[in-house]
């Protein structure tokens, strides 16, 4: 019995070994890059702490940070509102042609680069459908994805017209698990269609609303194409994410350690907010 | 002594007339065939200069019986690719298109470059005529005496405008940088529904342009080893620049690249464009501009006509195995035929002879206005300079400085001596730090 065990240990062996090198590798490697400082020309040096001592005083690192939460809670809430919105319309309108389904949430399958090119199009200050439209109201147009103030919130309706019918989908998973009877007992009761949602159908929907939470977070925390995109962190840094000026600083401007060091804390915020979000999935379980 | 000087004289003439016979002899031996049955990896930049070239990959493998394995992405992913390549001296990539005006110092002092001056008195077929390439890109494509490139073709931004909204508002074209600035607003008060001047303001990508003002402006990045952009003529640039597309810009200046001012001008909403030669097979897609548009260098300013000329090279990788059949490669690219053929294309040449062709002459007379096009690359060849942002390693970080300044002011965050002594902080702290 025992030999048995040894020969199927042995025999598993190099996928666990292919495996764990596949994920340890990067990482490993990734803390170590983090803590050399690469020259101009390319030649490294040991540095220790150095990388994360020069974020505490980087003004971009800083602003980085600001811009990614940001970014994260404006879309996160969007896309929560308007993907719980959307999966109660698929939910009750049962007879929706199937095609008419497919059309809603058809926008997550597209692929971010593509939707950063035709948003990038359509919001064109001077060319864009979107500015036609609001002029032919009688609106003032937008600067939209050129403006400081406005980037933030337009680079979050881009990614809400995406990413809300993902949440739709895992919304109306959960909405299809939630048990009857309890509907049946408040409409006995007499409560209206507004009460059993406040009352019934969000309580029962939290733990499937904070897996969706969950879900894009780790996204939108590493939020990156649709900038890299249309904006590449501009007008003057305003959408200048953690992930995006990482990407600059290493690829772009050689400095691979300083880089490694960003991603390094990138990956750590993340985590952290991946295991709050896991303790609140808990807390509301049912 | 005089005998001596004789002597001199006679071994350098033996020389000269040695190496004159082992190079006709070594053209006359050259066999296209000689790296048959290899492979090489290019990794190409998605633009039209490598489009065109690709187009004739099949007549290269036809000639040297060379597989060419291409790598194609757009510019910035290909320039990811190649430090994750090249940081791990790995020999995947065997040829690869560079800017020297951009990365020409980084990658050099790096190492990443073959030298290639072997290669051109070497193995060169007897047709190649390297010194018919344009002597102002070579020089630029030269660190500490490495040949790193060959030049692929020319550009540089240059002034398109328009003809007929000029005369619709009774302005003249500009001489001078100030009267761009005289011209526009002349425009915006005759015709509000077109965009005066637009020019880059995208972060990353405006260097490109405003060098062109600097240097006309009689400003200079550097001077004594130090960041010279706060100077009198430094600040005049910034806020000129700036200025111009604040007040007679598109909305949303800032995030404009090649891209947006290419589809502006075409769509008939601009009226001056300041934007790249290269642009101009695309500015004139469907034919709307061809009547009515002209083109000419920036106008010139206090410090004369000093345009931005630059272009992109092929290059053979320092770890390439396959450096010889590389140079196979890069030699037919950028071979008097080839331009030749890539000039009827729109690709400018580097080469004085292609604009004799007769084919490519006959090209440009089918549109008076592709004349004045190659006329302006001619002046740009001539009198141009291909310093765009700071001549130093890490040139692509200086430009995101340039960029910033002046995006704060256009933005409206700052006025020139705030922006200007922000950046002139950050650059020599980068100066300092190289």
């Amino acid at each position: 019995m025992q030999t048995a065990k040894g020969q199927l240990a042995a025999l598993g062996a190099p996928a666990v070994v292919f495996t764990v090198a596949m994920i340890a590798f990067p990482v490993v490697y990734t803390l170590y890059l983090s803590l050399v400082a690469f020259s101009a020309t390319g030649a490294t040096s040991f540095v220790g702490a150095g990388n994360y001592v020069r974020m505490v005083s980087d003004e971009n690192f800083w602003n980085g940070v600001v811009v990614t939460f940001y970014l994260y809670i404006l879309s996160l809430v969007l896309q929560l509102i308007f993907g719980t919105a959307l999966a109660l319309m698929l939910f009750r309108a049962k007879r929706l042609p199937g095609f008419v389904r497919s059309l809603f949430i058809s926008p997550f399958m597209m692929p971010p680069v593509v939707a950063g090119m035709m948003w990038l199009v359509i919001l064109d200050p001077s060319l864009g459908a979107a500015n036609y439209i609001l002029t032919s109201f009688g609106l003032p147009p937008s600067e939209w994805l050129a403006s400081p103030q406005w980037v933030v919130p337009t680079l979050a309706l881009i990614d809400t017209w995406q990413w809300s019918p993902y949440v739709a989908l895992i919304v109306l998973g959960g909405l299809q698990s939630l048990p009857p009877s309890v509907y049946e007992a408040a409409e006995i009761d007499g409560a209206s269609g507004w009460k059993r949602f406040w009352r019934i159908t969000l309580p029962l929907l939290l733990p499937t609303l904070v897996t969706a939470m969950v879900l894009r977070s780790v996204d939108l925390l590493r939020f990156f194409d649709l900038i890299y995109i249309t904006t590449q962190g501009g007008p003057a840094n305003a959408s200048l994410t953690l992930n995006i000026y990482g990407f600059r600083t290493g690829f772009e401007f050689f400095q691979l350690g300083y880089a490694s060091a960003l991603m390094v804390t990138l990956s750590i915020i993340v985590l952290g907010v991946t295991l709050v979000l896991n303790r609140l999935r808990h807390a509301v379980a049912w | 002594m005089a005998s001596r000087t004789r002597n001199a004289i006679g071994c350098i003439v033996a020389a000269l007339a040695a190496s004159t016979t082992i190079g006709a002899a070594s053209a006359q031996n050259f066999d296209w065939k000689a790296h048959e049955g290899e492979t090489i990896t290019f990794l190409a930049n998605n633009n039209p200069v490598a489009t065109a070239i690709l187009k004739h990959q099949d007549e290269f493998k036809a000639l040297t019986g060379i597989d060419l394995k291409v790598d194609s992405y757009q510019e910035q992913q290909m320039r990811q690719r190649l430090l994750t390549v090249l940081n791990a001296r790995s020999d995947e990539v065997d040829v690869f298109m560079t800017l020297p005006s951009r990365e020409g110092m980084q990658y050099a002092a790096a190492g990443w470059y073959a030298d290639l001056a072997p290669f051109t008195t070497g193995s060169v077929a007897a047709d190649y005529d390297f010194d018919g390439l344009g002597k102002a890109l070579i020089d630029a494509a030269k660190f500490d005496g490495v040949l790193t490139g060959i030049p692929l073709n020319i550009e540089g931004p240059v002034l398109y405008y328009r003809t007929d909204i000029f005369e619709k508002c009774n302005v003249e074209p500009p001489q001078t940088i100030a009267e761009i600035e005289a011209a526009a607003k002349t425009i915006k008060d005759c015709d509000s529904s077109i965009t005066p001047f637009a020019s880059r303001g995208l972060k990353p990508a405006l260097p490109y342009t405003f060098s062109n003002f600097l240097h006309n402006m009689g400003g200079a990045y550097m001077k004594d080893g130090k960041s010279n952009l706060c100077s009198a003529e430094g600040k005049a640039a910034l806020e000129t620049y700036a200025n111009l597309l604040k007040d007679y810009g598109p909305p949303g200046a800032v995030n404009y690249s090649f891209y947006q001012l290419t589809s502006l001008y075409r769509a008939g909403r601009s009226a001056m464009s300041f934007q790249s030669s290269n642009e101009f097979p695309s500015v004139m897609e469907g034919g709307d501009r061809l009547k009515d548009t002209a083109i000419v260098p920036l106008p010139k300013g206090d410090g004369g006509s000093v345009p931005t000329t630059i272009g992109w090279a092929l290059t053979i990788s320092a770890f390439s195995e396959n450096k010889d059949a590389a140079w196979y490669f890069v030699q037919w690219a950028t071979s008097p035929k080839m331009q030749a053929k890539l000039a009827l294309e729109g690709i400018a040449p580097p080469r004085q002879a292609v604009s004799q062709d007769p084919d490519y002459k006959a090209w440009l007379e089918e549109q008076p206005l592709r004349q004045q096009w190659q006329k302006t690359l001619d002046e740009l060849a001539t009198t141009g300079t291909s310093e765009v942002g700071f001549p130093i390693v890490q040139n692509p970080e200086s430009r995101e400085y340039i960029g910033q300044a002046v995006d704060q002011i256009l933005l409206g965050e700052a006025d020139v001596d705030t922006a200007c002594a922000a950046a002139d902080e950050a650059l020599n702290a980068l100066i300092a730090r190289e």
